[in-house]
């Protein structure tokens, strides 16, 4: 609780809404203190004033201080807001909790009722109450008090709904609470914040209502101070004494703000909310190292559609720069899928995002280069890169149900990625292209199929499409993020089996980014090992499992389940990825490492003969010994 | 498909109306005391009650009232008012145009500055074109729409003189006018409305730019334009529709008191005199009427649901 107020007091406008509401507050309080006039003594000999000495926010048409009345208007302002929140909040929980929570018929009646709600807007619905019980303040409360019980019910509802499935009722129910009990101790704290934010909300909302009933002459008696009230005798008077309108009506207009503001920074602290700040700073592109920067005798051959050199990608973060790439270096030829193998956080996505310049907002490469077909990628523009993305080189996502637009067709989808590199094809063409296209990718019948939505397709259908989206320019280059993570085991071998077939058919250069070395077993030809944004070992996939050379590399593939099981359990590695901002001087790996030694922390290891380790002689000796174990398996 | 839809929905709709039309009725009971008894106020005399309710037809059992109303609404007869004994039917009739209008020129400005000023600041995050909206959409979601409707009034028509004080022509008369009549009740009453649309669409439109399908999209060369004008806003579309048919029917009341700030003659001026002296038919038939507008709004709102969003449909 404390945290959240302190929380809140941290956001500049949260902190100055806060403080007007308490204002505001401490005004209705203090009314009869701080007005200087008594808000009902009328003088005519000084109606329709200005501001003045002593008049400072002038007179109304009966020559009463605005100021005053003002002052007593908050009053009104506060007793109406909270009075009408509170009633509502009082009739609609309860209710709210019970269909929530009991369902069934309960429920059911609820529900028509707010049906019924839901047909008569708020006004109108107050219009109908007033018209039956009369005119004056109460009443427009009651009418507005009604309104907001409703939504107070139907958000109570949903959030009992939501709280009941959690298992904690369950087990509190099985424990032997009572019914109230469970409502009260349990769900109730839980639905506060939500309640809070919406009552905020509201107190905003029964000033505005309150003004427009009074303006429609059906709330206050014209003569007390309210100021809705005063808003709506003043506007009658407003050619006379244009100020008069702007005290009352500046008065609501930045309550309400006030509330609003409030009520939205309760919600996005609740919400763990920063979501909305994009980092505006770009990382600092550093002077490019010479080791970096290839050289013209090193320059791109036909053969090696991508190549890679010295790649480092950072974000700005809250004390500097965090790179998340550390000098990547990696080379893929035609027809040659390469395994780009990691823990979560080891940077390869962002090596796989850099290569097409999708970066997530803020990062940036700040060193190296990247070729794709001879031509540099690091620092084109955005037009200049999208005539690169689809027709050079593509990516396939992890997450084959959210990577295609939920409201377009298949067809639209893959003809956009078509288009985007042939602008003059014919729309006939494009049809043609886009059926050749899932006929590639192996879907059946797919002249019927281009009219389906994605929700239509099983995950590895989809993913196959995804898969035609990326090659439909014939790309050089096909960047996979973890194409089978999200499918099922017999699924992700199809696709596997796929991939490796049109690598071989078209030629193409696969990037196979994956957590799994069983993915890189089965259809990679190499593999670079990725650990805390650096490449530790690169090798041809055979050598790599035959005999590992660095110390990560040997827990990873101790770590594969072989499926044979001659453990009890699955080994794991001890520790974890250590966050970029906390990296150790020297290996990176050495926190983590079985056979580190002090000469590890001294200084980083710089990557050598294909492998990023002081001791990868030892590990050769280990590796031989986990060669053995596997063949043992096979 | 569409028609299964619409079908679909009329079936949901029958209960609701029923339940509305039962609740209207029901308004009439709900006076405390006699109706009658309030019609006549200090006059009252219990032969004068009694007289006046036989009149009005209150002296007859309750199920027999509710039958008659009942089958009068489904005749479209909404009865007679209790002042002047006019038929309730011809009072909305008369008065209908102007609202009509003003509901739609009100949503004309909330759908279009509304969306256009929530696509425009997603696309510009963080820039100096959100902070501008952000700061508009706060206030127009305070500022009381009479006064906004009165500010507007006196800079461009009185100070200003760009548009007619009167704001209602009628359009057979004269159709420059009435045009031109419309254009500031329809910016007051849907100035709130714009606000809320605005904070929701910019709020899809960022949840839509930041889904996975557009770095598909990416990632095979579409330009940013394409993703954004064909793509991240149709997405963006099914949470701003649920918002835009909210507002629409909070818009319908609102139009009721921005015709009193333009003294436009619509239905709204008729609604608050008969709440003023209680005049329960045309208060009844009224409401009635836009509650089913406000039915028909949702209605409309889920059929463009289904269109936008293939995966609402029936299957």
């Amino acid at each position: 609780m404390k945290r959240v107020v302190l929380q809140l007091l941290r956001r500049p406008a949260t902190a100055t809404a806060a403080g007007f509401v308490l204002a505001i507050g401490v005004i209705a309080v203090l009314a009869p203190a701080l007005a200087p006039y008594d808000p009902l003594t009328q003088d005519y000999a000084r109606t329709l004033e200005g501001p003045s000495a002593d008049h400072l926010l002038g007179t109304d048409y009966l020559g009463r201080d605005v100021l005053s009345r003002l002052v007593f208007g908050a009053r009104v302002a506060a007793q109406a807001s909270l009075q009408t929140v509170s009633i509502a909040l009082l009739i609609g929980v309860p209710l709210g909790l019970i269909a929530g929570y009991r369902s069934g018929w309960w429920d059911r009646v609820m529900m028509r009722l707010l049906d019924v709600a839901d047909a008569i807007p708020g006004l109108v619905l107050a219009f109908a109450v007033i018209a039956v019980l009369g005119t004056g303040l109460t009443n427009a409360m009651i009418a507005v008090s009604i309104i907001f019980s409703m939504n107070f019910m139907r958000l109570s509802r949903a959030l009992a709904l939501g709280e009941r499935e959690r298992l904690y009722v369950d087990a509190a129910r099985t424990s032997g609470l009572t019914q109230r009990n469970i409502l009260l101790r349990q769900i109730l704290p839980n639905m506060a914040a939500p309640l809070i934010v919406q009552s905020t909300i509201f107190m905003g909302t029964a000033l505005l209502i309150e003004a427009a009933l009074s303006f429609l002459g059906l709330g206050l008696e014209t003569g007390s101070a309210s100021w809705g009230g005063m808003l709506s005798g003043s506007t009658r008077w407003q050619f006379q004494q244009p100020f008069l309108p702007w005290p009352p009506g500046l008065a609501i207009t930045l309550t309400v703000l006030a509330f609003n503001v409030l009520g939205d920074g309760v919600r996005d602290v609740l919400a763990g909310g920063t979501r909305d700040r994009t980092p505006r700073r770009r990382p600092r592109v550093r002077a490019r190292r010479a080791a970096a920067q290839p050289s013209l005798a090193q320059l791109p051959d036909d053969d090696v559609p991508l190549d890679v050199r010295g790649l480092s990608v950072a974000f700005p973060g809250e004390d500097g720069d965090v790179e998340v790439v550390s000098e990547v270096s990696i080379r893929v030829r035609r027809g040659e899928a390469l395994g780009l193998v990691g823990e979560s956080g080891s940077g390869k996505t962002m090596t796989g995002r850099a290569v097409l310049g999708i970066l997530p907002a803020g990062g940036a490469v700040t060193a190296g280069s990247i070729h794709v077909d001879g031509a540099q990628i690091v620092g084109r523009d955005e037009a200049a890169l999208n005539d690169v993305r689809g027709s050079r080189v593509a990516m396939v996502f992890q997450d084959p149900m959210v990577a295609l637009s939920p409201v377009h067709t298949i067809g639209r989808q893959v003809g956009q990625a078509v288009r985007n590199h042939a602008p003059t094809l014919s729309r006939a063409d494009v049809r043609r292209r886009c059926v050749e296209l899932l006929e590639m990718v192996r879907i059946a019948d797919p002249e019927a199929r281009l009219g389906d939505y994605p929700h239509q397709f099983s995950g590895g259908m989809a993913q196959r499409i995804v898969i035609a989206l990326a090659l439909a320019s014939n790309p050089s280059v096909l960047i996979a993020d973890e194409p089978t993570t999200a499918l099922d085991v017999t699924t992700q071998q199809e696709i596997l089996d796929m991939l490796t077939d049109l690598k071989q058919r078209l030629g193409t250069a696969i990037v196979l980014i994956t957590h799994d070395l069983g993915v890189v077993a089965d259809a990679c030809d190499r593999a670079a090992v990725m650990y805390a944004g650096q490449v530790v070992e690169e090798a041809a996939v055979d050598d790599l499992f035959a005999a590992p050379r660095h110390p990560y590399t040997r827990a990873l593939l101790a770590a594969m389940p072989t499926g044979a099981g001659g453990d009890d359990r699955l080994p794991t590695i001890p520790g974890r990825v250590p966050p970029m901002t906390a990296l150790a001087p020297g290996c990176r790996f050495a926190p983590r490492c079985a056979v580190r030694t002090d000469a590890c922390d001294a200084a980083p290891v710089e990557l050598g003969a294909g492998v990023r380790c002081l001791h990868a002689g030892a590990a050769w000796q280990a590796g031989d010994a986990a060669h053995e174990r596997r063949s043992q398996v096979q | 498909m569409l028609g299964r839809l619409v079908g679909l929905r009329l079936l949901g709709v029958v209960p609701q109306l029923a339940l509305v039309s039962a609740l209207v009725f029901a308004l009439t009971y709900l006076v405390p005391g006699s109706p009658a008894a309030v019609l006549l106020g200090s006059r009252a005399t219990p032969e004068g009650i009694a007289a006046l309710e036989a009149r009005l037809g209150l002296d007859r059992p309750v199920w027999v009232q509710f039958q008659d109303w009942v089958s009068g609404v489904a005749r479209g007869d909404l009865g007679t008012s209790w002042y002047g004994g006019r038929e309730v039917t011809d009072v909305i009739g008369q008065h209908l145009l102007p609202t009509v209008c003003l509901i739609v020129g009100g949503t004309i400005v909330a759908v279009t500055l509304g969306l256009s000023a929530g696509v425009l600041a997603a696309l510009r995050q963080g820039g100096i074109v959100d902070r501008v909206v952000g700061v508009i959409t706060a206030a127009g979601i305070a500022v009381p729409s009479f006064w906004l409707g009165l500010l507007l009034l006196s800079l461009f028509a009185v100070q200003l003189g760009w548009l007619p004080v009167l704001s209602w022509t009628p359009p057979d008369r004269d159709l420059g006018a009435w045009a031109r009549g419309l254009v500031l009740p329809s910016l007051a009453a849907g100035a709130a409305g714009a606000a809320i649309i605005a904070r929701h669409s910019r709020s899809a439109m960022l949840e839509a730019l930041e889904a996975p399908y557009v770095q598909t999209l990416r990632a095979i060369g579409t330009p940013r334009r394409t993703i954004v004008l064909r793509y991240a806003i149709k997405n963006a579309m099914t949470p701003i529709l649920t918002v835009v048919a909210f507002q629409v029917s909070t818009l319908i009341a609102a139009s009721f008191v921005i015709e009193q700030v333009f003294t436009m003659p619509g239905i709204g001026s008729e609604l608050i005199n008969a709440v003023a002296r209680k005049d329960i038919p045309v208060v009844q038939g009224i409401t009635l009427v836009v509650a089913l507008a406000v039915i028909v709004i949702y209605l409309v709102a889920d059929i463009g649901y289904a269109i936008v969003n293939p995966r609402a449909r029936p299957q």
